[in-house]
């Protein structure tokens, strides 16, 4: 399976009377984009903010961030099983719109996180500040539930992302980036002295605010299974979690999972890269038992030499992770893992939930529960009193002055178990 | 199964169920869970179920199973929960929510959990 990324680059995003991609600037027709994400009538009213790198804003709660992409040749549209059929994707040339992002805002829950700061010490802590984000608040009905209000907020935001990406269907990108797997056979025949390494995707999948979907199912209900990495460049997997919003993945984040890119970079020179085993987090735990068996059986039936593997979320999780690593490292195979940690304000405490000594080889996206103080921005998007209630805000977060005090955790993507950030810890 | 929880809204919907409802804190039931394992009933859920913090949301809800046997993995994974759960009260104790919030977070906790077992009932 062969895909190419024409990266389009997006270096400014304004309100116009047209929506298109002129010299790098991104110009919206305001009113066609709400027209285009409108018609759920469990919302109440939508509507959008532009916010660039640098301003002194505030968006909060945000719910997901999805980037702007348009199939423009292959199999299949963008986000499968939602916006398009459930046509394999991944094949083909697909249009970005590189530095453009959707960010979607809704108070689902009064408990509820995700801070994106464009400016300040807190935009340090979220990728989110260094993208020039359209910004869609969707407010629901009196009365919606919580699981219908998720659901309108989250299609909103991949309507936004596909109609806002077919601005960019017929611009010539800037850049292409070819990325290819090949059946496993044909792959193990062409670089026969390569170690076979895999990546095994470990998908948050637990119910209300904490769910992934593939080809538009439930990834709870699924058994582990194999994915060319390139399909979920196309949008086979997206996020319907955002609850302790430092360590979920939002959909931008699986279309450019770092761990999937870099994988593609050695490929073929340093080791054979041969695809994605998706597997799921679920509480029940026959279910941790049977989605581990599985990731290390495909893993063994691959014949793999090594597997990177991935956790998204904090606490049973890590249950999953070590299962994983344990399991697979049984096999024979080599296993690095990633996650995060919450090992105390003072960083002192035991980090994760579980841990087991063939999980010697870890890389870790920082300490969530580490603190901040976030100054007073001059504008603020969403809902700012969930800051007092949110996960890792605390008592008396919302000071009389405008700043707030949070853990880290509080900051969407602030510490990314697939590497979408800077953050790490060193043992030295 | 029998259902451990102090969340009023898992003891209505699983009134078929053996509830044993606790009225007490998240501590309170991974303790009364602790017991129960040490007692040779096998845990069925994780005691962590979500990303909602265990001194943010003061609901849980754990199922566990009769056996004869000491459930040595689901003793590690309780023991583990209560570890944790003292680790981030030293840092934040939980609020004293609204009744608004106290409510998303008992829907939080019962959809994770009859997710969890809805095919074991």
């Amino acid at each position: 399976m062969r895909l190419e990324i024409g990266n389009i680059m997006i270096k400014d995003i304004q309100f116009a009377s047209k929506t298109e991609v002129k010299a790098s600037t991104l110009y919206i027709d305001k009113d066609a984009l709400i027209s285009a994400v409108s018609g759920d009538d469990r919302l109440k009213s939508i509507d959008v903010e532009l916010v660039r790198p640098g301003e002194s804003v505030r968006i909060t709660p945000v719910k997901d961030v999805v980037e702007p992409r348009v199939k423009v040749s292959g199999g299949g549209g963008i986000f499968p099983g939602f916006l398009s059929k459930v046509d394999t994707v991944g094949e083909g040339r697909t249009h970005v719109l590189k530095g453009a992002a959707v960010v979607t805002t809704g108070k689902i829950v009064g408990f509820q996180e995700g801070i994106v700061d464009m400016t300040g010490p807190g935009a340090d802590y979220t990728p989110f500040s260094k993208t020039l984000n359209v910004v869609v608040i969707a407010e629901p009905k009196e009365g919606i539930k919580q699981h219908e209000h998720e659901e309108a907020v989250r299609m909103v935001g991949f309507k936004a992302a596909k109609y806002l990406g077919e601005a960019g269907r017929d611009v010539e990108p800037d850049s292409v980036d070819v990325y290819e797997t090949k059946p496993i056979f044909e792959s193990a025949q062409t670089y026969p002295n390569l170690p076979k390494v895999a990546y095994v995707y470990m998908l948050q999948t637990q119910g209300l605010l904490h769910d992934t979907y593939v080809y538009g199912v439930d990834a709870k209900k699924i058994i582990p299974t194999l994915l060319y990495p390139t399909e979920v460049m196309d949008g086979a997997v997206v996020s319907g979690n955002c609850v302790s919003a430092c360590d979920k993945n939002p959909t931008y984040v699986h279309l450019n999972n770092p761990v999937i890119h870099d994988l593609y970079k050695l490929h073929g020179v340093e080791y054979n890269f041969v695809g994605v085993i998706i597997t799921n987090e679920n509480v029940y735990l026959a279910d941790k038992e049977r989605s581990s068996n599985w990731t290390a059986k495909l893993a063994e039936y691959l014949g793999l030499d090594g597997v990177i593997i991935s956790e998204e979320g904090f606490g049973n999780p890590d249950t999953d992770l070590i299962m994983n690593c344990k399991k697979i490292t049984a096999k024979g195979i080599k296993t690095v893992i990633l996650t995060d940690e919450y090992a105390g304000r003072d960083g002192a405490s035991q980090s994760l939930a579980d841990s087991d000594p063939s999980g010697d080889a870890c890389v870790t996206g920082g300490n969530a529960n580490m603190t901040i103080v976030l100054p007073k921005l001059d504008r603020l998007i969403g809902h700012v009193e969930v800051v007092d209630v949110i996960a890792g805000g605390f008592d008396g977060s919302l000071r009389a002055d405008g700043s707030i005090e949070v853990e880290i955790q509080a900051i969407t993507g602030a510490t990314s178990e697939v590497g979408f950030n800077k953050m790490t810890a060193k043992t030295y | 199964m029998i259902v451990i929880t102090n969340n009023p809204k898992v003891r209505a919907y699983f009134n078929t169920c053996d509830v044993q409802f606790v009225d007490g804190n998240y501590e309170a039931v991974l303790i009364k869970t602790r017991d129960l394992v040490h007692q040779n009933y096998k845990l069925l859920t994780h005691p962590l179920s979500g990303s909602v913090k265990p001194n943010e949301t003061p609901y849980k809800s754990i199922a566990l199973e009769v056996s004869n046997a000491l459930d040595v993995a689901g003793l590690l994974l309780i023991e583990n929960a209560i570890e944790v759960y003292g680790k981030l009260q030293k840092d934040a104790r939980t609020p004293n929510w609204t009744e608004r919030i106290l409510l998303d977070f008992m829907v939080i906790d019962f959809d994770l959990f009859k997710n969890a077992v809805v095919k074991a009932i």
